[in-house]
């Protein structure tokens, strides 16, 4: 069997999502162009052509290995742009351009994930630089040992300021750190106690940056080699040991499998599906990228369970648009589009990230998002130029009547998943002149232009289009 | 014949429809035709996120232990403005001290709830739902919302939006039954927006759009939820924009975010918005290192922000008509930390503030010795406040929105109806 997704029958698709029984496409195609949406920030027609032809194992594959492909396209591209990294603006610049031109969407979609667990804010930390390395260090680790990653984040100078280990010494221990590294970085709420939490915070006392704070220094004066007891492991514990503990709990694979999933796959996953990604967690020594391959290829990735079944966060959103619509003159401020939208990167809300799903949308961040839409298929916007021409795309496919260009456009934009209404009535929108008045016959070039553009408009504004 | 009134009309609102006897009928019709106020009665609340030192704000400084147990951050007698002989403000609390002065503050003490949780994330959704005990999904001041709009539905009461959130994400405490609340905190952008160049075809792309989402169907998880959201955005951005044009603030309002909210929620109230509940908040209350002065400037905003809106209604004639609750996740440990800091702790005070508002200070503070964990215990449940504001403020029984019945504190003038 060559499908991952097709062990079984269609009846063992029915049986694994019994409380719908609609029955999705068994293409590769329709699948490949889903996990782009999740494992990466969409895809443009020539990036999803290409991943067909490989098929979607391969195209698994190749996400799962970043360190295999080759990106000097995307650094050279960087190189050229000449980023100043004092600048809080150009660490943001230069990871949108990331996102956008990456050949490596998982890394940088892992990346994003890590940066909402391990949330820390420029705000506190001040320097633009410091926040850059630790993004640097999200990525190299993304996919790799969880223990190792969790080890370079308690010893990352921008965490440590951020949850004010350098202020953790001997006799005057700060909590901060500890509590969040259990509560919220490894085995989660409920898992300790608070003496767990005063005991780790001793143990990680003089965890401190050096004096310009641009690395980790281990300050022995001020720490605490006093015994320790932290989730009933006794000793003279340090940073380390804890770390440890926390990252070989079973607690931790249950904690990541769940908030992978909810991350890539469904907001609502039962026991069973986390079980078997936290399995992998245990089984391959702590290590993120299987747990990842059991996502994507486990069955209820392929179900209406799945489907369209996540908001998309601001740059998915953004991203894809560009990516889809093969927008070039890309000039569009990309961190201020998606900080309006709620994520203002490398500025998360706070210790806890970004909470994600639901919490996307609100009235404002709909408008936010209807006025994004606006400014992507407007013929003139805040900017002399238009950033698409949707009259070239209708030519090129060479689609002839309203219906072939609702089609075309619902068809790349949202899969075509609309119900029967909002198809009728985006055709009979297209069939009125700019006045409003129906009219059947044929347009003059600018009103074909100014009703193609209010198409686009119309359906990036659909609740579809808000789901990855 | 106030709750048989209420329980009727939620009644109704249940059923879809109303079915009333003539007597009740003209029941109703003698409640509608009572005087009403110029605006409706309404809430805003201000959560201080990130765990409020309560210690410092409201300083037990007639107390040796609160010396004791702060030797490096603690408030002199000398500089906290003194509410009565055993508690005053942190000295940056200027503008709430002459509230208080004028009558309209209250400060209740030692304010918390039974096995009190130290994760800032856990502890809000224990305030947010009026539930420590167990999972909610809909916030208190939801189903308040809820009892309101069925009751407002009935008496034909018109508001534009039944409450409006001005933080970036929606709270739980906001989530209800049966009404999406919208978000707005930039006015300007608050506009559904099309293409300039062909301004005409503006009123077809929304026809559409409205067309198209009353219609939405579509068996996917959150298809309702932007459906309900997409819709509000829209009715909220025609009728807002307009709405608050015209306001002229009646105090000046100190720079930063809150009293840009709190401004705007002026004008939204000035304006006739008629919203019942308005939520915002204050960061910058996690101070685990350097207190003194993080905690000093976020006082300082919130006093000046608080002190100013309250001016600024009074100057509209409309501070009967709003109350502000001021409240956070939790209070911090009685000791300082190592870091001239303090880290997350317990009970705190919770403050309310306007003219309808009896001012004083509720309750002792909460002894610095006699600990739970090491923590201040609480003596005020936080529901006791809420309870008192539903009923007084809002005229509901706390008992259907909060589950259970609790001892109300005298916060607040009788309701009149």
């Amino acid at each position: 069997m060559r499908h991952v997704y097709s062990h079984g029958e269609t009846g063992s698709i029915r049986r694994i999502d019994a409380r719908n029984v609609q029955l999705l496409p068994r293409k590769d195609a329709f699948w490949i162009a889903q996990l782009l949406r999740r494992a990466g920030f969409g895809a443009s027609p020539a990036e999803l052509d290409r991943y067909q032809k490989l098929g979607y194992k391969a195209t698994l594959d190749e996400l799962l290995h970043p360190e295999r492909i080759d990106n000097s396209a995307l650094e050279s591209l960087l190189a050229r742009e000449k980023f100043d990294f004092g600048n809080p603006y150009a660490i943001k610049k230069w990871w949108m351009y990331r996102m956008l031109h990456t050949a490596n969407p998982l890394e940088e979609k892992m990346t994003l994930f890590w940066h909402g667990h391990f949330a820390t804010s420029l705000q506190k930390v001040g320097d633009p630089k410091v926040m850059l390395e630790q993004n640097k260090l999200l990525r190299r680790l993304a996919l790799g040992n969880f223990e190792t990653l969790l080890l370079g984040v308690s010893k990352d100078p921008a965490m440590i300021i951020y949850l004010d280990n350098q202020e953790n010494q001997k006799g005057r221990p700060n909590e901060n750190y500890a509590r969040e590294v259990m509560e919220l970085f490894s085995i989660g709420i409920g898992h300790y106690t608070e003496v767990d939490i005063k005991e780790a915070a001793r143990a990680f006392t003089g965890w401190h940056t050096n004096q310009k704070r641009s690395a980790f220094v281990f300050d022995d004066k001020q720490h605490d080699d006093g015994e320790k007891k932290v989730l009933g492991q006794r000793g003279n514990l340090n940073g380390d040991d804890v770390v440890h503990i926390l990252a070989r709990s079973p607690d931790t694979g249950r904690y990541l499998a769940k908030k992978l999933i909810r991350y890539f796959a469904y907001d609502d996953p039962d026991g069973d599906f986390i079980e078997r990604v936290a399995t992998q967690y245990q089984v391959n020594g702590y290590q993120i990228r299987p747990m990842l391959h059991a996502i994507f290829s486990d069955p209820s990735f392929f179900t209406n369970r799945a489907y369209h079944a996540k908001i998309k966060s601001p740059p998915e959103l953004v991203i894809g648009a560009i990516k889809t619509l093969g927008i070039r003159n890309a000039d569009i401020d990309l961190p201020g589009v998606i900080a309006s939208m709620g994520q203002n990167i490398f500025e998360p809300p706070s210790v806890k990230g970004w909470d994600g799903g639901k919490a996307w949308i609100s009235t404002e961040s709909m408008i936010e998002r209807f006025n994004f839409a606006t400014k992507i298929s407007s013929q003139k916007f805040e900017e002399l130029k238009p950033f698409m021409s949707p009259t070239q795309l209708a030519s090129r496919q060479g689609l002839k009547t309203s219906h072939d260009a609702v089609n075309y456009f619902l068809d790349i934009l949202v899969d075509g998943d609309v119900p029967d209404y909002t198809r009728a009535r985006l055709v009979k929108y297209m069939e009125t002149d700019l006045d409003g008045k129906a009219t059947r016959g044929v347009k003059n070039e600018q009103v074909l232009d100014a009703k193609l553009r209010g198409l686009v408009h119309l359906i990036m504004s659909l609740p579809t289009y808000q789901l990855a | 014949m106030k709750i048989s009134r209420r329980k009727l009309l939620i009644k109704g609102a249940q059923a879809g429809t109303f079915c009333l006897s003539a007597g009740e009928l003209l029941k109703l019709a003698a409640c509608a035709a009572e005087p009403q106020a110029t605006a409706p009665r309404a809430l805003v609340v201000i959560w201080l996120n990130g765990g409020n030192d309560g210690l410092n704000m409201v300083v037990p400084y007639a107390d040796s232990a609160y010396y004791t147990a702060r030797p490096g951050i603690a408030i002199k007698p000398g500089e906290v403005l003194k509410l009565n002989d055993k508690v005053g403000l942190n000295p940056a609390m200027s503008g709430l001290a002459r509230v208080y002065a004028d009558g309209h503050l209250a400060v209740c003490q030692a304010v918390g709830y039974p096995r009190a949780n130290r994760s800032h994330f856990h502890s809000r959704d224990i305030w947010e739902t009026g539930s420590p005990d167990g999972f909610v999904a809909s916030g208190w001041l939801g189903r308040a919302l809820d009892h309101l709009e069925s009751e407002a539905r009935a008496r034909q009461i018109v508001s534009i939006l039944p409450a409006v959130n001005l933080d970036p994400v929606l709270p739980k405490s906001l989530v209800s039954h049966h009404i999406a609340v919208p978000t707005v905190n930039n006015l300007a952008d608050f506009d559904f927006r099309t293409d300039p160049k062909f301004a005409g075809d503006r009123k077809t792309q929304l026809a559409a759009l409205n067309d198209i989402y009353q219609n939405f169907a579509l068996g996917r998880p959150h298809v309702e939820l932007l459906r309900d959201a997409g819709l509000a955005a829209n009715k909220a951005s025609d009728k807002l924009t307009k709405i608050v044009q015209g306001y002229k603030a009646g105090a000046n309002y100190p720079g930063g975010g809150l009293g840009d909210a709190l401004r705007f929620i002026s004008q939204m109230v000035c304006g006739g918005v008629n919203a019942r509940i308005y939520n915002v908040s204050l960061g910058g209350f996690d101070t685990h290192i350097n207190q003194r002065a993080g905690q000093g400037n976020q006082l300082r905003q919130l006093s000046d922000a608080v002190a100013a809106f309250h001016q600024d209604l009074a100057a509209h004639h409309l501070d009967r008509s709003v109350i502000t609750l001021i409240y956070s996740e939790f209070g911090r440990r009685v000791g300082e930390n190592g870091s001239q800091g303090t880290d997350h702790g317990a009970a705190a005070p919770v403050l309310l503030v306007g003219k309808a508002v009896s001012g004083g200070v509720y309750g002792d503070h909460a002894s610095l010795t006699s600990l739970d964990e090491g923590d201040l215990k609480y003596a005020i449940d936080y529901r006791q406040i809420y309870a008192s504001i539903l009923d007084k403020w809002f005229g509901l029984d706390p008992h259907e929105v909060l589950g259970k019945n609790f001892e109300e504190i005298n916060l607040l003038e009788k309701h009149r109806t």
